[in-house]
C-alpha cells in the first residue's frame, strides 16, 4: 500500500504549482468553511448563551395561564416543592415574582415590570448579577435593602444612575396602593428589548412587602448550561409540577430557535458552495494530469494493470491532494477560529448595539471553534475531492492500452 | 517445439468504407517456443498492428490468435489485463518508462501487480538489473539514464515476470548503434538462459541478421518467412 503512496505522491510533485494550486482551493475551502461555522456558532451560541444564561434559563414553569395572560394572581401552586426537587437532582433553579407598576424620578416617570428574585439562587443559576454594566453599579445584596437593579433603558428614560433615588407605585394584591422609595444599585447593560425598558429588579423579601403578594412566585426558571439535554429537563420539570405549563427556551423564543435552524440550514448551503468550488478544482487539476498521463496509463495497463488500479492510484492522489490541503485549511481555520474567539469582532462600529427575538447580541462577535464541525468538513471534503476524481479516473481506466499509448 | 503463438486468417480493419484501411489481410503465423524472430517491412506493412493483436493490446477484425495456448477472442478486459501481466512481456521503442518511478521500481512494476512479496521482488530485480548491466543504478530515475540504459531497464521490466513471450517493438530504434549491439546481445542471451521466446518489429538490419528466424511483412501480408539471409536475399 505504501508503494501506491509513493507513486501517488510523486505524480503529485510533477507539477508543484498545478498540485499547490489545487491544495491551496481545498484549504481556503475548509479554512472558511471552519470559520464561518465558528463564527455562527460564536453567534448563535452567544444569542443562546444570552438567552438562557441570562435571564430566561433553559426551562420555564409557570402556572396555567400565567403567560398569555400576565395575571398577578396566576402564581405557582408549590414553587418551594419545585425548588427542592430541583436542588435535589442539581439543577440551579430562580423562582421569579412579577408584578406592573410605575417608576418614576423627579419629573420622569415610565411604567416597570417590577421582579422579586432571591439573590443567591440567581446569582447561582444565572449570569444576570454579573451583567452589571463596568461603573454602574452592582447587583442585589442578599439581604433585602430596598433597591433596585434596572434595566439599561428604562435608566435612561428616568435619568436614573446608582444611588439615584426611585419612587415606586405599584397595585399590591390585596387592592391596596404600595408606595415606596427605592435606591439604585445598579444598572444592567443590553439583555433583550423588553428587560432593557422595563425591569426592575428587587430582593424577593421587598417584593412580598410592596406587593403583599404573600410569596407568589410566578415563574420558577431551571438553567444547567447544557448539562442535561434540553428534552430531559423538559420531562424533569414536568413531573415536579405536573399540573403547571413548563416550557423550554425554544418555545419560548420561538424566533431564536428558528434561527438557529436557519443557521443550520445556512451553513449546509455555505458548504455545499465550498466543497463544490473545491471538488471541481480538484477534479479539473486530475482532469489536467490523467490526460497528460494518458499515454502513461496505456503503458501502465499494457503491462497488465487493471482498469480499477488505475481508477485506484488516481483516486489515491486526489485523496493525497485533499488530505493535505485539508489539513493546512484545518489548522488555518481552527487558528483563525481561536483568535476570533479571543479577540473577536467588534461589531457595534457598524452595527451598533444589536438585539434580535428580544435577545442581545453580544456587540463583540466571538468565533466558537467547533472541532466535531470541522472534523466533518474535513472529511466531507475527502469525500468530494476523491469522488469528483473518479470522472478522469474512470476516464483514464477505460481506455483500451494501444488507445491511450497512441495519445501525445 | 511447442507453439508460443498460434494465428491464422488475421485480418485488421482501420475505419469503413471508403476510407477503410486493410493493415492486415489474412496473417497466418507460427512462433515456436524460445524462438528469436524478427519481423521486418515498411512503415504501414502491419508489424506493428500484428505485434499489438498479438500482444492482447489491441483486437483483430477477423482471424483467431492463441497465445501460449489461450484463445484471446472473446476475452474480456480483466482477463487480457491478467495475460498480460503473467504470460506477455513488452519492450517500447520510446523504453515507456514511468518517469516518477526509479528503474528498480519501473522493473519491479508487473511483480507488484502480480502480488509479488516486497522482499521477492526487491531481490529479483536486484538481481535481473545486475544481469543487464544495471547494477547500482537501481534507484535511478528514467531521466538519470541514458537511452540504451533505459531500454535495459524496459528489457529487464518485459522478462521479470518470466513470460511465454516478449514483443519487442522497434526495440533499438532509438539507442546508437553500439548500443542497439549490446541490447540485441542482452536478449539473445536472455533467450539462451531463460529460453523466453522474443518477437521482434524492426527496421534495423543488424536486428534482422542477428535473429533466428525473419519474417517480412508487405501490405499487411507475411511475404517472406526464413532464415534472415535468405529472406534479404530474397527481399
Amino acid at each position: 500500500m505504501s508503494a501506491v503512496f509513493a507513486y501517488a505522491w510523486r505524480n503529485l510533485a510533477r507539477n508543484r504549482r498545478r498540485t499547490a494550486i489545487a491544495m491551496s482551493a481545498v484549504a481556503l475551502s475548509t479554512a472558511m468553511i471552519v470559520l464561518a461555522v465558528a463564527l455562527i456558532d460564536g453567534m448563535i451560541g452567544g444569542a443562546v448563551g444570552n438567552a438562557t444564561n441570562l435571564v430566561v434559563g433553559e426551562v420555564q414553569i409557570h402556572a396555567v395561564d400565567y403567560v398569555e395572560e400576565r395575571s398577578f394572581y396566576d402564581a405557582l401552586d408549590d414553587p418551594a416543592h419545585v425548588l427542592a426537587g430541583a436542588r435535589e437532582r442539581g439543577v440551579a433553579a430562580s423562582a421569579r415574582s412579577y408584578g406592573y407598576g410605575l417608576v418614576a424620578r423627579e419629573v420622569k416617570s415610565a411604567g416597570a415590570l417590577f421582579w422579586g428574585v432571591v439573590p443567591s439562587d440567581e446569582i447561582a443559576a444565572f449570569d444576570l448579577a454579573h451583567h452589571v454594566a463596568d461603573g454602574s453599579g452592582r447587583f442585589l445584596d442578599s439581604k433585602p435593602e430596598r433597591k433596585l437593579v434596572l434595566g439599561r433603558k428604562l435608566a435612561r428614560t428616568l435619568g436614573a444612575e446608582v444611588g439615584s433615588e426611585i419612587v415606586v407605585v405599584v397595585q399590591a394584591a390585596d387592592g391596596s396602593l404600595g408606595n415606596e422609595l427605592f435606591s439604585v444599585a445598579g444598572v444592567l447593560k443590553a439583555v433583550g428589548d423588553s428587560v432593557d425598558r422595563s425591569a426592575a429588579i428587587m430582593h424577593a423579601d421587598d417584593f412580598r412587602e410592596l406587593f403583599v403578594s404573600d410569596g407568589r412566585v410566578h415563574e420558577v426558571a431551571f438553567n444547567t448550561r447544557g448539562a442535561i439535554d434540553l428534552a430531559e429537563l423538559e420531562r424533569f420539570a414536568s413531573t415536579l409540577a405536573p399540573d403547571a405549563d413548563v416550557r423550554s427556551w425554544r418555545t419560548i423564543l420561538p424566533m431564536l430557535s428558528d434561527m438557529l435552524s436557519l443557521a443550520d440550514g445556512a451553513m449546509w448551503v455555505l458548504g455545499a458552495v465550498f466543497f463544490t468550488a473545491a471538488g471541481l478544482g480538484v477534479m479539473n487539476t486530475m482532469l489536467m494530469a490523467t490526460y497528460e498521463r494518458m499515454r502513461e496509463f496505456g503503458v501502465l495497463k499494457a503491462l497488465g494493470a487493471t482498469p480499477w488500479r488505475i481508477v485506484r492510484d488516481v483516486a489515491t492522489e486526489a485523496l493525497l491532494l485533499s488530505v493535505a490541503g485539508t489539513v493546512v485549511g484545518l489548522i488555518v481555520g481552527l487558528l483563525g477560529a481561536h483568535i476570533l474567539q479571543i479577540y473577536g469582532i467588534d461589531t457595534s462600529t457598524f452595527a451598533g448595539e444589536t438585539s434580535f427575538a428580544g435577545v442581545a447580541f453580544d456587540p463583540i462577535w466571538r468565533a466558537t471553534p467547533n472541532y466535531y464541525a470541522a472534523a466533518r468538513a474535513a472529511a466531507v471534503m475527502c469525500a468530494v475531492a476523491v469522488i469528483t476524481s473518479l470522472y478522469p479516473a474512470i476516464l483514464a481506466a477505460r481506455l483500451r492500452p494501444i488507445e491511450a499509448m497512441r495519445r501525445v | 517445439m511447442a507453439a508460443i503463438v498460434d494465428i491464422k486468417g488475421v485480418t485488421k480493419v482501420y475505419g469503413r468504407g471508403d476510407v477503410a484501411v486493410h493493415a492486415l489481410r489474412g496473417v497466418d503465423l507460427t512462433i515456436g517456443d524460445g524462438e528469436f524472430a524478427a519481423m521486418a517491412g515498411p512503415s504501414g506493412s502491419g508489424k506493428s498492428t500484428l505485434l499489438n493483436i498479438i500482444g492482447a493490446l489491441d483486437t483483430a477484425t477477423s482471424g483467431s490468435v492463441v497465445v501460449d495456448g489461450e484463445d484471446l477472442g472473446g476475452m474480456g478486459a480483466a482477463v487480457l489485463s491478467k495475460l498480460r501481466r503473467e504470460r506477455i512481456g513488452f519492450v517500447f521503442q520510446n523504453f515507456n518508462l514511468v518517469p516518477v518511478l526509479t528503474a528498480l521500481e519501473n522493473a519491479e512494476y508487473v511483480l507488484l501487480l502480480q502480488g509479488v512479496a516486497k522482499s521477492e521482488r526487491r531481490d529479483r530485480v536486484r538481481a535481473l538489473l545486475t544481469e543487464v548491466g544495471l547494477g547500482g543504478m537501481e534507484d535511478r530515475y528514467p531521466r538519470e539514464l541514458s537511452g540504451g540504459q533505459q531500454q535495459r531497464v524496459a528489457i529487464a521490466r518485459s522478462i521479470v515476470a518470466e513470460p511465454a513471450l516478449v514483443l519487442a517493438d522497434e526495440p533499438t530504434a532509438n539507442v546508437d548503434s553500439a548500443t542497439g549491439d549490446s541490447l540485441i546481445d542482452l536478449m539473445r542471451g536472455l533467450r539462451d538462459e531463460k529460453g523466453v521466446t522474443f518477437l521482434f518489429s524492426t527496421h534495423d538490419a543488424k536486428v534482422m541478421e542477428r535473429s533466428d528466424r525473419l519474417l517480412l511483412l508487405t501490405d499487411g501480408l507475411i511475404t517472406a518467412d526464413g532464415v534472415p539471409s535468405d529472406v534479404l536475399q530474397r527481399g
